[in-house]
């Protein structure tokens, strides 16, 4: 019985998922995983730190971790990659100025080994606002169509409207539950 | 650094040695059947300065809020959430939390339960909560939990949102019947070390004529 067999074997037993949620300062990563769990979203502060929630979904247990995306926070992104299933890339679509810093944050996340195994969805948030760039536009500025390490799919939605959410986070779990829980 | 926290001095002091006594590990409260009767370590042994500033408990079904507890901002540790016991020389206030709530609260299905901490000048490594929940000898319910990794002056949440457990109707009118007997201890560990003890315990008589 190989490393995977049991790894699978352990996870399937708990159906559990670790999904982290990355992004840039001001994307709304928070926003997101309040609006997702039914939580108050009028009150949201730039994160210093980490938001965890866990819960179930599906069937599956989601541990979901959204960290800080300011830049002194940066460097510490990477005491969270551990066993990471599922990554959640947050986009301000109506923030062009930043979208450079965006991909080469993405770019460098995408390097790392212990994500290695995890699907990677990318949230075009803020659809809401005006101007806000499409899933076309983010795919060529992002050069998403270069990304062959992981599992990907961008999705398009606003926090604010809860617009294509669960829509999204259902085809991460999805994808993650057909790689590591065999089918009986 | 600007986005910190700024009442803060710039150099970490040195992180001070764990007292000389055994130290109390996560197998060792997992294998509790009842609620501890003292504290299983010092208010001095959390030297990583962890300090809870929110508690809040909500109904995922109705979205109320059914239960908020926040320490103010800028407030000097030695007055921390809990008012049961005024004389601040106790060491232990603040390591107490007394819940009152209505009969209704055991009918929930879907609760989400936030505590909020911050941390102090040193990065905290595998921080875990453990939090074992009875009725008098019964165990309820037990979380365990681990953060891991901690941001030096974080401010950090966590909810864990859950299904209620579906208790016989005969425990539920005793735990009515039996106020504050109900208790949890909670026990947070870094690097399998215990660095604190809270404890709580509940009643779920409010509104119920006596």
């Amino acid at each position: 019985m190989g490393f995977l067999t049991v790894l699978k074997k352990i996870k399937q037993k708990e159906k559990e998922m670790r999904i982290l949620i990355l992004g840039l300062d001001n994307a709304g990563k928070t926003t997101i995983l309040k609006r997702f769990n039914g939580e108050a979203i009028d009150t949201i502060s730039p994160t210093l730190g980490f938001n965890i929630k866990t819960l179930e979904h599906k069937n599956f247990k989601l541990n979901m971790w959204d960290v800080g995306g300011q830049k002194s926070l940066r460097s510490y992104w990477r005491n969270y990659f551990e066993c990471t299933d599922g990554l959640i890339w947050v986009v301000d679509s109506a923030d062009k100025r930043r979208l450079d810093d965006c991909k080469k944050e993405l770019d460098s996340l995408l390097l790392e080994e212990r994500l290695g195994g995890a699907t990677l969805l990318i949230f075009a948030n803020k659809q809401d606002l005006p101007g806000a760039c499409d899933i076309k536009q983010l795919k060529e500025i992002l050069e998403l169509d270069k990304i062959k390490t992981h599992h990907w799919k961008i999705v398009q939605c606003s926090a604010v409207t809860g617009e294509n959410l669960l829509e999204g986070i259902d085809w991460l779990i999805g994808d993650i539950a057909a790689r590591i829980f065999t089918l009986d | 650094m600007s986005v910190l926290r700024e009442n803060h001095e710039n150099i970490p002091k040195a992180l001070p040695q764990a007292a000389n006594r055994k130290e109390i590990t996560p197998e060792d409260v997992l294998r509790l059947s009842k609620i501890t009767d003292r504290y299983l370590c010092d208010p001095d042994a959390n030297i990583y300065e962890i300090d809870f500033t929110r508690f809040k408990i909500r109904d995922l079904e109705s979205g109320a809020i059914l239960f908020e507890i926040a320490k103010p901002v800028n407030i000097d540790s030695t007055a921390e959430i809990n008012c049961e016991n005024d004389e601040s020389i106790d060491p232990n206030s603040g390591r107490f939390v007394r819940y009152q709530f209505t009969p209704q609260f055991l009918k929930l299905k879907t609760v989400g339960a936030t505590v909020e901490f911050t941390v102090g000048s040193h990065p905290v490594n595998k921080f875990r909560m453990i939090e074992r929940h009875f009725f008098r000898d019964k165990q309820l319910k037990t979380f365990d939990f681990e953060f891991g990794f901690c941001i030096p002056y974080s401010r950090n949440t966590c909810e864990h949102i859950y299904e209620f457990p579906t208790l016989p109707q005969e425990l539920v009118n005793e735990m009515i019947a039996n106020p504050f007997e109900t208790r949890s201890d909670s026990f947070y560990f870094v690097d399998d070390i215990l660095i604190m003890h809270n404890k709580a315990d509940y009643a779920y008589n409010g509104g119920v004529q006596t």
